[in-house]
């Protein structure tokens, strides 16, 4: 009733390879907290509804030994280790299970300070994809199904990590949607994406959803929260939506690491990860930046050198 | 008496020649949202709408003042209601339906909310059966049900070989079918569609609540709260809350007094302006959302704040489920 994507019943990868992630994840979780080496572990569970998974904290053996990984392990996990949700974790050292596009996340939390790579032991899950948004978490992955940022991946196979989970099958060759809607976008005239944000932006409600996923967004006190002065209307018109979804972008330049968390919670459909995508695209041709591939204090964006190209102070 | 499809496209044509507002289920980029209908075949039911239609009385955003200053006088001037247009609400689901209803008693409980009631005033709903279901939907688990006509005025059962039977549950709904019986044709021996019928544990909401009735403290709120990301999605998508906000938004000179919705899980939905917050950790607000529905409303107003419609746990972005909650709690 709500999938958008009919699925076909041939999976695109084989579900083996994600259930050899799962042993190899059950088995590191239990040994590391029978051994004390961590306090807790934070990685997946089964959900409810079948095929659903949601984000746990395992403390216990017996926690641990649930934990798993499939298709529908969407959530971006370093969520856990940056501010927003670090209060939930046991005082100690954790572990944590990463896709590869998590990983990112966490190379850019260590960048900025926000936690130290030697308090986290890192269970890094070879992944060959999961699932976007509106697909049917019941039904076998497919390529209609595949997230849009899986499509694009580079970091299947998740490097400098303490344990590699499974192992990564032969992955199909599959069109960039994604670098096509950019190409598209960009070939508009200004007028004509402008237009198409606008509608984009008019079905946001502010929920906030984009925000509060978000790894990087960790401030305590967001912009868009204050009132005195008020920078940002709160209000779920066209023109608190634009700066909001305006000002994140910019903040997140050079910072996503392109996770896409954002978009696939987004409950309207608002294609965010085209803006972080783009805005990264900026940052590689300005500065040859690819923001958390390994972590730097010193980003683009953040730092300064003498041969800075100032073209644009006129 | 019943109604074919194209009749039902003809109805909304209909309406609209008499500038009459309708809205219902649309299919807009990839998902489908109530939204005015141009015209009626744009009438999409094969989908549950991703938002509730509670903002049709309810809106995300609404002006409830204007003000401007000029030549050092201040004029503050109150929207005009009776601007509000006519409105058909065509399509609803039972879980959507049924909430408005719900909703009544606390937009008319110590104070009586204009912008909503005169909506409610001006809206004839047309309820649909539910003949498509997924595991996110519990209706049945709260009281509702596929077929439920609670909130309905006029209410319509699909047929199997298209077409739907048609009937009034009030006069709203009467008044509505006489002003267009040339559309109406004398009723079918054509079968009802199957009902869909989600497949969940029922829930004993009474045993909930008594549970909440003892359990403001509780381990399972934070055991919860653990994966909260503290998002309003759940709140916003949901048919029921109804909490909003006041801002004063405009620039120089002149500006508005706007409503829009909020939500308890957001963490400054309590700071107060001296900084203190009651609900200062995300197990206090996710607690008050789960009182709020099954404990709060039901002393206050003896109804559920609920219709089972699985919005939240479709569209959680840390995949809680309302429901597996309830059963949780249901099981103790």
């Amino acid at each position: 009733m709500t999938s958008n994507h009919q699925n076909t019943e041939t999976p695109l990868i084989d579900p083996a390879c994600y259930a050899a992630a799962t042993a190899a994840i059950r088995t590191e979780a239990v040994r590391l907290l029978v051994a004390g080496e961590v306090a807790a572990v934070v990685g997946y569970r089964a959900g409810r509804r079948t095929g659903s998974v949601m984000p746990d904290v395992a403390t216990t053996v017996e926690a641990a030994g649930q934990l798993l990984f499939s298709p529908a392990c969407q959530n971006n996990l370093a969520l856990f280790l940056s501010k927003a949700k670090r209060e939930v974790l046991p005082h100690g050292r954790v572990a944590i299970v990463v896709k590869g596009c998590d990983l990112r996340a966490l190379a850019g939390l260590i960048g900025e300070s926000q936690l130290r790579r030697d308090e986290v032991h890192v269970i890094g899950v070879a992944c060959p994809g999961v699932f976007g948004a509106n697909a049917d978490l019941s039904k076998p992955l497919s390529a209609e199904g595949l997230a849009r940022k899986c499509r694009a991946c580079k970091v299947h196979l998740p490097e400098g990590v303490d344990l590699v989970a499974g192992t990564l099958p032969p992955l199909p060759d599959l069109p960039d949607l994604e670098a096509e809607e950019i190409a598209r976008l960009e070939a508009m005239t200004p007028q004509e994406r402008w237009a198409f944000w606008t509608e984009q932006f008019s079905r946001c409600i502010r929920c906030l959803a984009c925000r509060q996923i978000c790894p990087f967004c960790f401030c305590t006190q967001c912009l868009c929260d204050r009132n005195r002065p008020q920078a940002v209307d709160t209000s779920p018109r066209p023109a608190g939506n634009t700066a909001w979804h305006m000002v994140r972008a910019m903040h997140l330049a050079g910072r996503c690491s392109g996770c896409a968390e954002c978009e696939r919670v987004c409950p309207m459909d608002i294609p965010l990860n085209l803006l972080n995508r783009k805005m990264a695209q900026e940052l590689y041709e300005l500065y040859g930046f690819e923001a958390s591939m390994q972590p730097q204090e010193q980003t683009p964006l953040t730092s300064y050198r003498d041969n800075d190209d100032q073209s644009f102070i006129k | 008496m019943t109604l074919t499809l194209d009749n039902l496209h003809r109805l909304i044509d209909a309406l609209l020649a008499k500038k009459v507002r309708v809205v219902g289920p649309k299919r807009t980029g990839a998902i489908t949202v109530y939204a005015p209908l141009a015209k009626g075949t744009e009438l999409d039911l094969d989908q549950l709408p991703r938002r509730s239609a509670k903002e049709v009385f309810f809106p995300p955003c609404e002006t409830i003042l204007s003000f401007e200053k000029r030549d050092g006088k201040t004029t503050v001037s109150d929207p005009d209601l009776d601007l509000l247009p006519e409105t058909v609400l065509i399509g609803v689901r039972p879980c959507d339906a049924a909430a408005p209803g719900i909703l009544d008693a606390v937009f008319s409980w110590d104070y009586d909310d204009p912008f909503y009631l005169e909506r409610r005033k001006r809206t004839t709903i047309i309820g649909i059966a539910c003949t498509a279901s997924d595991d996110a939907c519990f209706c049945t688990a709260v009281g509702l049900a596929p077929d439920a006509r609670q909130g309905s005025d006029l209410f319509l059962v699909p047929l199997q070989g298209g077409g739907f039977a048609v009937e009034s549950l009030d006069a709203k709904g009467s008044a509505l079918k006489e002003r267009h019986a040339a559309l109406f044709s004398a009723g079918s021996n054509a079968q009802p569609l199957p009902l869909a019928v989600p497949a969940v544990d029922p829930l004993d909401l009474a045993k909930v609540k008594a549970w909440l009735d003892e359990n403001f403290e509780h381990p399972l709120w934070q055991e919860i709260a653990d994966r909260c990301a503290g998002c309003g999605a759940c709140a916003f998508l949901c048919p029921a809350c109804h909490c909003f906000d006041i801002v004063d938004e405009g620039g120089e000179g002149s500006g508005c007094r706007r409503k829009h919705w909020d939500a308890c899980g957001f963490g400054k939905f309590t700071m107060h302006a001296s900084a203190h917050n009651p609900r200062d950790v995300q197990a206090q607000r996710y607690r008050n959302r789960i009182m709020h529905k099954f404990k709060y409303y039901a002393d206050k107003f003896g109804q559920t704040l609920c219709t089972g419609c699985g919005r939240c746990i479709r569209w959680c972005p840390v995949g809680i489920d309302i429901k597996a909650v309830l059963d949780e709690i249901n099981g103790k």
